[in-house]
């Protein structure tokens, strides 16, 4: 195997995969990256059995042929080399050489075989969406995942297809995030399936706002195919729980805020909630909220924001990190703010399908 | 629920509601069932794991807090949710149906004595020569000469084999004898099972009227505190009574991690007996006694290969040996190395991958001793660095094929004196500190493993 290609787009390359590469070094092949030259391109896999990424780059390839190469290691020397253009040739025995202008490194890999092939899709149900829906969809919900590994159901995010409609669900149990996304699809192709927080964090890095990605769901794994570059990952067991018991039905208040007002308020009053208790409070008073946080012995803070209200004075407590994680993920310049009394969870809402509910923590005094 | 439980949930609810608002009230607790309560010990089933997760996380303290209120202290909550629990009832029925009468071979676990294991079909070598023989002296005089017997060494050197052919020498010669080999996870798992339904009392009594007690594995004690306390008494019983209990661990029981005092010491207080990797002919042996056993015919050349090649685990060789031999029968076709190779490729790999590096070493080293790598080579040493080194060149020169001049590069460019010096020292500090001979074999053994 034989090929020249740009640093650049090897780099580019090597980027969008070697993120999956294993820790584990159970099995060394799966700290390799499996290089294949056709005519015209190179392509990079890699998997740590769990999930799997194939990219393409460009190259001019001068014999086709295939082999593994430690990824970590191929990634740290291509950045280093000197020159914009790159060859790497490889002999019988897997040892590949690397040329770029006054450089040369030889390092040994592993033969193809013994890579592990990602898995077949065959008989899937495919559904076809825009990128930018899916990757605005798991930005809006994928920092509610619960990072809690005795509760592996919620150790990802539940993609659900049901009514000609994707939902996308993810929660830790004291707050859920939602989001509904129009599709069409045949009424075969309803499931409910929960991808795996890796899977999601590489899909989210691999989205772009342009073109198409088609969705193939098959028995206990799924794909996620971008046009060049292919992510599948296998599904996790289990039944996601029946999310729609935590919204509350009916909320007696509301109130607008400004997105970006609202979060650099909650962030700077935040930088006095103590470690401990955590929680910043929200009192709603006429036309005004006032935001507070304070720990004993260090010091307390105080943010006044204006806004229309004009339901009934009361006090509620949050963590301020939950509540700025959705501000931080969304890019609407207007959220609303429903609360129904101090000890029922809040729900953050949007002008598009997206819903947030986080659980109120307790005021002591 | 009985009427008991419906009076508590009662009581609960009405100390609960004033805690959450009306709307959580009838969200979450108004589909909650109160279906066991013990002293410590309150269970709920509930509809299904959003409510469980959702309670957990939200609503725990105002639970916690109506539990107080209404029996005057916490208690543990558990959940059930729905189909959980009635995986649950059909298991309360099941021990009933489980019934031992008084002569099993084995009690209590599903595991029984495989008939290949006995004393005729175990391979001595120096290496086991002592195990087998306090073994063989166990079976044929229990609880006479080594109470307990423990047996420790790495995976499948035969320790589950020595047991096995202990618990079947017993049983063969007296058929009456309750013999009774498990491992130490089935105990565990059926202690908290006995806690679970209340039923420790019959559990107590099926251990304590045991002749001969085999437990496989007993590392997986370690760090299990009620687990331990429970098999510490049922020791103490079978010992007064003079019945035999025979030990078998990964480790050495004052290796192994959160084990309490009193147990490490009960386990030493017997005979412990070592069994290590085979070497080449006990390995030659080996094969050739399964190879005829199974009636497989190879040539010399064959059994020389497999032997020098795969080192340090009986099971491994056995396992390599099969597959040798269904392939030469399969095929049909002349086995050459480069065939032999190839098939066992994926083992002899792994059997590669035990050999140690010296860079291994300095990692482990530096890891155990919570200094950095870069220390392993740097010019400083003060003793908290140097001596670190030290047993780190030393570890080097035990475990790698490097002479003591590559030793001293691989540390930073040291001559082969400083390494030699630095061994001597090692080896006289162990003779003279337990506890550093304790700590160099645990890292010898965490690197071979």
């Amino acid at each position: 195997m034989k090929f020249t290609a740009t640093k650049e787009k090897l780099l580019e390359g090597l980027q969008q995969v070697q993120n999956v590469v294993s820790t584990r070094t159970t099995l060394p092949i799966l700290s390799n990256v499996l290089l294949q030259a056709q005519e015209g391109g190179v392509s990079l896999t890699t998997t740590d059995l769990d999930v799997g990424v194939r990219g393409k780059f460009e190259a001019n390839v001068e014999k086709v042929g295939a082999t593994t190469l430690p990824a970590r290691r191929l990634f740290t020397i291509i950045r280093e080399l000197p020159s914009s253009e790159v060859s790497i040739e490889v002999d019988g025995k897997n040892a590949a050489s690397i040329r770029s202008g006054q450089s040369f490194f030889k390092i040994l890999g592993l033969p193809e075989e013994e890579f592990p092939p990602l898995p077949k899709f065959e008989n899937a149900k495919v559904v076809t969406m825009r990128q930018k829906d899916l990757r605005e969809g798991l930005r809006k919900t994928s920092y509610a995942i619960s990072t809690d590994e005795t509760r592996y159901v919620l150790n990802g995010v539940l993609f659900s297809f049901k009514e000609n409609k994707l939902t996308l669900v993810a929660t830790d149990g004291r707050r859920l995030a939602m989001v509904d996304i129009e599709l069409e699809f045949p009424r075969s192709h309803e499931a409910d399936i929960i991808v795996p927080t890796k899977a999601v964090t590489e899909l989210q890095r691999l989205l772009t706002d342009d073109g198409d990605v088609k969705v193939s769901v098959g028995t206990g794994q799924i794909a996620f195919d971008l046009n060049n570059t292919l992510l599948v990952s296998k599904l996790i067991e289990g039944n996601y729980p029946n999310y729609k018991q935590v919204i509350p039905t009916e909320t007696k208040e509301r109130v607008t805020l400004e997105r970006e007002t609202f979060l650099n308020c909650l962030r700077r009053v935040s930088l006095l909630a103590s470690d401990k208790s955590n929680s910043i409070k929200l009192n709603f008073t006429k036309n005004n909220i006032d935001i507070t946080a304070n720990t004993p012995e260090v010091g307390e803070a105080k943010e006044t924001l204006p806004v229309a209200y004009k339901g009934r004075e009361f006090s509620i407590a949050f963590n301020p990190e939950f509540l700025m994680a959705p501000l931080r993920n969304l890019s609407e310049d207007e959220v609303f703010f429903d609360l129904i009394d101090e000890m029922s969870p809040g729900v953050l809402k949007i002008q598009t399908p997206f819903l947030y509910v986080l659980m109120p923590m307790r005021i002591s005094s | 629920m009985d009427e008991r439980c419906k009076a508590l949930w009662a009581k609960l609810s009405a100390a609960l509601k004033p805690q959450v608002s009306t709307d959580t009230f009838k969200r979450w607790f108004s589909a909650v069932e109160l279906i066991k309560a013990t002293e410590d010990e309150v269970t709920f089933r509930v509809p299904n794991n959003i409510y469980q997760f959702w309670i957990e996380s939200n609503h725990m303290a105002a639970l916690q807090s109506a539990i107080t209120i209404v029996c005057g202290a916490p208690r543990t909550v558990r959940f059930l949710t729905a189909s959980e629990s009635n995986g649950e009832e059909i298991g309360l029925t099941e021990p009933e149906k489980l019934e031992f009468p008084s002569n099993t071979r084995t009690v209590g676990s599903g595991v029984s004595l495989n008939p290949r294991n006995t004393f005729e079909s175990f391979v001595v070598g120096p290496n086991n020569q002592i195990a087998h023989a306090a073994s063989l002296a166990v079976a044929q005089a229990p609880a006479r000469t080594y109470n307990p017997l423990f047996i420790y060494g790495g995976v499948g050197l035969g320790k589950t084999h020595l047991m096995q052919a202990i618990g079947q020498y017993v049983w063969n010669k007296k058929k009456t004898s309750k013999v009774m080999y498990l491992s130490s996870e089935v105990f565990i798992n059926e202690f908290i099972d006995a806690i679970q339904h209340n039923t420790l009392v019959k559990f107590r009594k099926r251990y304590r009227q045991a002749d001969l007690l085999l437990i496989d594995d007993i590392q997986f004690l370690g760090g299990k505190e009620r687990s331990q306390e429970e098999f510490f008494h049922t020791f103490n019983t079978l010992f007064d009574g003079h019945k035999q209990i025979v030990l078998s661990s990964d480790r050495p029981a004052s290796e192994i991690a959160n084990l309490e005092h009193r147990l490490v010491s009960r386990f030493e207080w017997g005979l412990t007996a070592e069994l290590q990797p085979p070497d080449i002919e006990t390995r030659l042996a080996i094969l050739r006694k399964k190879a005829r056993a199974l009636q497989i015919k190879l040539s010399d050349e064959v059994y020389q290969f497999l032997a020098t090649r795969i080192r340090t685990n009986v099971r491994r060789l056995e396992g390599a040996l099969m597959r040798v031999a269904s392939f030469a029968s399969l095929s049909g076709k002349e086995l050459t190395q480069e065939t032999i190779e190839h098939l066992l490729k994926d083992i002899l790999l792994e059997e590669r991958r035990q050999t140690v590096t010296i860079e291994q070493i300095q990692r482990k080293v530096a890891e155990h001793f919570d200094v950095r790598l870069a220390d392993m080579t740097s010019k400083r040493r003060p003793a908290s660095i140097a001596f670190p080194r030290q047993v780190a060149m030393y570890l080097a020169r035990e475990l790698t094929k490097a002479s003591l001049n590559e030793i001293g590069d691989a540390f930073g460019g040291r001559d082969h004196g400083t390494v030699l010096h630095a061994c001597k020292l090692v080896k006289k500090r162990m003779k003279e500190q337990d506890n550093i001979r304790q700590t160099i074999s645990f890292i010898d053994s965490a690197l071979q493993r």
